[in-house]
């Protein structure tokens, strides 16, 4: 064994060690000793399977009430330790994580967090959403900052959404911050208007943002059945969409200071179970951020951040098959337009939209979806770039032009190879 | 025996539904009444008391969950229209109020049973999106036996009302409305199920589409009837959809009546069955203001076949379309580069898509005062050569009243399609998908079709071929591609397209356990014994 490897380990474990005595209460969890660390789920409490209380005074996770009622405050679930902040301090057993790569919402930061009953584990996948146990939470802040280049700095926190694994399946709920001290449920959305940010560029953007009604969750957070007769009556499927373990393959620093990489530290943390022990075997979306310089990165960069960047903005609807359940797709799995990071663009390259003429839709002056070579005229980046809701893409969740995705798709058309629809070809 | 019992149903509800029809039936498009199609839905569940009764006959009850009742003329209705869908439970009756309210937000619905969405009526309850900040107006994604009635949504700025991967979708007493002129901007589909199984679409009015104004994509077992598609750049299209019956309705003012279409590319990769008899497609000359492949569509088409087999027009009225009463067209009319097949569709030809287009069979169809004046880009040469003396008369024509490319066949029978059997997957050689020649079960017939013309314009009905589809009589032009020859002869007592194919069966529907179409709730319909 490498003996700088070892003592790394021992660093780390021993890190562990102590982010677990500070606020450990449980004796029962106390058992971090050598190499053995401790479950990040110990002490998170558990659902009872109890119909459950908006308004139980538990001293953790309101577990309860999370897996049967649609409380009518976010505090009512006890998830934050304070609860008028949603960013930071989760309540025992919650873990934040981030995204290498994430979906743009009108330049917002978010704050996520996983909330995982106690003793229970998360299964790997290779490609697809992690195998999250029934009675997981996940939260996901929203925020707009003053200025972009300062995140964290000055924030309006907008909105909370959770997405609940109950035993029926998962749910998304929507609470908007209407006051400093509480978020409240908000089934019908929320318009906000007149909300202005300074984005990377230096642009000032003044634009209406919208917080999404509860039924327009399932509408990205859902894969759809092909129909294959008219006696299949299969039902969606609500999926969570960003923790796939390309997303999560990268580093983070936990509250402690402890830099490490996610995956791993869930699997340290007991929280993760099957990771494969090859772990470089583990695929890894590349880091996509306002701050990536577009204009200096290699082809090869831009190729593999465009497609992170496709599949994190657009491939929650347009897929189908690959590692998919048998006969289940996105919502826009009809389309011709498929564009997850794990299809192959040598394959089909007009499942890409190269040379794909639009089928529903289409606009004079944009024949293909994506012309290799000459952007401007490809409907892809048109629909990515308007804010004009016939046309605009992503449908949901994007009320301004993201300048610096538009910007990598750019580049990304005008680097593909060239096709048969291509300027002078 | 299950159908037995359906069918005891029927005559059941058909009986109450003569009571109901009385109470009146003045809708705008409202061709239902003698045969009583739409009473089913007038059979109240044990225990209900009827509130109110729609114009089309439909029985709110006391169960219902009554949206905004108090709501003013113009009020936004939003918030109380997602808080009442959100926590829905199975066969819940939703009901919009009165009057014209404001939506301004898409309102989505998912993974329904048994919903039912009613207004007071096709012009007493109308939702205006015209301010909307979401895209589509109403949308269905999943679920089942839902039914969408009585009412008008207006200005959706996308589509209007979309159906994604139902099983079993009813719409009927329906507007989907763009006001004002047909302009580009207007919004997308009206009425739009895709990807969905057990389609029933009647007594909907359609008006406006910038695409087309009834939809139906990538579907299966599907019954669109009865409905009135006015100025919209596609009136019906039923696109890559299988056991689909289009009738009784009424496509007027639009750029193309009624188009059949299988498209390259999409994950239902082809259709097939689809009948379409004793519609009226008049005057379908409106600009084609559309974009993307149905921008394509010549303005002036009553009828157009594009890439779909197994297609039967019969009993049809075609009139005053000024480009032509039906064209039928392989896909070699949208892209000739018959070489960058294999790169640009050799994926959707394994899954089944072909450019050709085999076994459409017209019949009974009466035609009249087609042709005017022909339109479109991709007829553009087609056009001058029958205006000129560059066609098979030798002289000036009006322009054919049914228009076959015979590009595809021709092709075929030349063996130049051969090389795609290589790319034939597994389902497209099941469904019995192939490139050789063209066999007698292959062929586009047309026969006892009416010509309806006045003397003396009785000569002006025509029959026309692009290309002849007989290798032998081609003529090939110094670069090896085969010249155009416009063949043009009468349609009565033709040359052209003189053979008879078998009928093609009925679709059926079967929503919330009835059975609907030709073989169903439609038995005694005239159409259907057409």
């Amino acid at each position: 064994m490498n003996p700088f490897k070892a003592t790394m380990a021992t660093i780390i474990l021993f890190s562990f060690a102590l982010t677990s005595c500070v606020d450990s209460g449980d004796a029962r969890s106390d058992n971090d000793i050598g190499n053995e660390s401790r479950a990040i789920t110990a002490g998170a409490g558990s659902p009872s399977g109890e119909k459950g209380d908006c308004n139980a005074n538990t001293t953790g996770v309101n577990w309860d009430a999370l897996m049967t009622e649609t409380c009518r405050n976010l505090s009512d679930y006890k998830l934050f330790t304070q609860a008028n902040d949603p960013t930071s301090g989760p309540s025992q057993g919650g873990l934040p994580y981030d995204l290498t790569t994430s979906l743009f919402s009108d330049y917002t930061s978010k704050y996520r967090f996983v909330f995982v009953p106690e003793g229970e584990t998360v299964g790997y996948s290779e490609s697809e959403v992690l195998e999250f146990p029934v009675g997981t939470v996940i939260t996901k802040t929203f925020a707009l900052p003053a200025n972009t280049a300062l995140r964290g700095d000055d924030e309006l926190v907008i909105e909370t959404r959770l997405l609940i694994h109950r035993h029926e399946g998962w749910i998304g709920i929507p609470y908007y911050w209407d006051s400093d001290s509480d978020a409240t449920l908000a089934i019908a959305g929320k318009r906000l208007e007149g909300l202005s940010t300074i984005n990377n560029q230096g642009q000032r953007i003044e634009f209406d943002y919208s917080v999404p009604q509860a039924a327009d969750c399932t509408s990205c957070h859902s894969i759809v059945p092909n129909l294959t007769g008219p006696n299949d009556s299969r039902k969606q499927i609500f999926l969570p969409i960003g923790p796939k373990a390309r997303y999560l393959n990268t580093n983070f620093t936990y509250d402690d200071g402890t830099l490490y990489n996610q995956l791993q530290y869930w699997e340290k943390g007991k929280l993760l179970k099957d990771l494969p022990v090859d772990f470089q075997s583990v695929e890894r979306a590349p880091e996509f951020t306002d701050q990536t310089p577009i204009d200096s990165l290699t082809n090869s960069e831009v190729n593999n951040m465009a497609r992170a960047y496709l599949d994190m903005n657009c491939a929650h609807c347009h897929r189908t098959g690959l590692t998919l359940p048998l006969n289940y797709a996105g919502p826009a799995g009809s389309s011709g337009l498929q564009l997850e990071y794990n299809r192959s663009y040598a394959e089909a390259p007009s499942k890409f939209g190269v040379c794909k003429q639009p089928i529903a839709g289409g606009k004079e002056g944009y024949p293909y979806d994506v012309i290799p070579g000459n952007a401007d005229a490809s409907y892809l980046l048109f629909r990515v770039e308007t804010n004009d809701s016939r046309h605009r893409m992503p449908e949901l969740g994007r009320n301004i032009k993201h300048y610096e995705g538009a910007l990598l798709l750019r580049r990304w058309i005008v680097q593909l190879p060239s096709a048969h629809c291509s300027p002078g070809d | 025996m299950r159908h037995m019992t359906f069918a005891k149903s029927l005559a059941f509800s058909a009986m109450i539904s003569s009571g109901i029809l009385l109470t009146g039936c003045n809708v705008e498009d409202g061709k239902d009444g003698k045969d009583g199609a739409d009473g089913t839905d007038a059979v109240l569940p044990i225990g209900s008391t009827v509130i109110k009764t729609t114009p089309s006959g439909f029985a709110i009850t006391d169960d219902a969950i009554l949206v905004a009742p108090d709501a003013a003329e113009g009020d936004n209705i939003t918030e109380a229209l997602s808080e009442a869908l959100f926590t829905i439970g199975d066969d819940a009756l939703i009901v919009l109020p009165k009057g014209r309210f404001v939506v301004t937000e898409t309102i989505a619905i998912n993974s329904a049973s048994g919903l039912t969405i009613t207004g007071h009526g096709i012009n007493e309850t109308i939702l205006d999106f015209s301010t909307s900040v979401g895209d589509d107006a109403i949308r269905f994604t999943g679920g089942n036996g839902i039914t969408i009635r009585d009412l008008g949504v207006y200005e959706a700025p996308k589509n209007a009302i979309k159906a994604l991967n139902v099983n079993g979708i009813h719409m009927t007493y329906t507007a989907t409305v763009w006001e004002g002129d047909l302009e580009a901007d207007n919004g997308a589909y009206g009425l739009y199920p895709l990807q969905s199984q057990n389609v029933l679409l009647e007594n909907n009015f359609a008006f406006g589409s910038a695409d087309a104004g009834i939809y139906v994509g990538q579907s299966e077992n599907i019954v669109v009837r009865n409905n009135v598609a006015k100025q919209n750049v596609a009136g019906i299209e039923i696109e890559n959809s299988s056991m689909a019956d289009v009738y009784n309705n009424i496509a007027i003012n639009n750029a193309a009546g009624i188009l059949v279409f299988d498209l390259p590319g999409l994950n239902k990769a082809f259709g097939s069955n689809v009948r379409i008899f004793n519609n009226k497609a008049i005057s379908n000359n409106a600009e084609n203001v559309g974009a993307g492949v149905v921008g394509l569509a010549p303005s002036g088409t009553g009828v157009l076949v594009l890439a779909t087999s197994d297609v039967e027009i019969y009993y049809n009225q075609l009139t005053d379309n000024d480009t032509t009463a039906v064209a039928i067209s392989s896909y070699l009319l949208v892209d000739d580069e018959l070489a960058d097949y294999p790169t640009k569709f050799g994926a959707t030809i394994t899954a089944g898509w072909s450019p050709t287009v085999k076994n459409v069979y017209l019949h009974n169809n009466t035609i009249a005062r087609n042709g005017a004046n022909p339109q479109g880009v991709l007829l553009e040469p087609i056009a001058a050569g029958y205006a000129s003396n560059m066609n098979s008369k030798g002289e000036p024509q009006t322009f054919p009243s049914i228009l076959y490319d015979g590009a595809g066949e021709l092709f075929s029978n030349l063996g130049e399609l051969d090389g795609f059997n290589a790319l034939l997957g597994p389902d497209a050689q099941a469904a019995g998908i192939s490139y050789g020649a063209y066999t007698a079960g292959d062929l586009i017939c047309a026969n006892s079709n009416i010509n309806a013309n006045p003397a003396p314009q009785y000569d002006e009905v025509n029959t026309g071929l692009v290309y002849p589809t007989n290798p032998a009589d081609i003529t090939i032009m110094d670069d090896g591609v085969p010249q155009p020859h416009l063949l043009i002869d009468q349609m009565v007592n033709n040359t052209y397209l003189n053979c008879v194919q078998p009928r093609l069966p009925a679709a059926v529907v079967i929503f919330r356990n009835t059975l609907y179409g030709c073989t169903g709730d439609d038995l005694a319909e005239e159409a259907c014994a057409l």
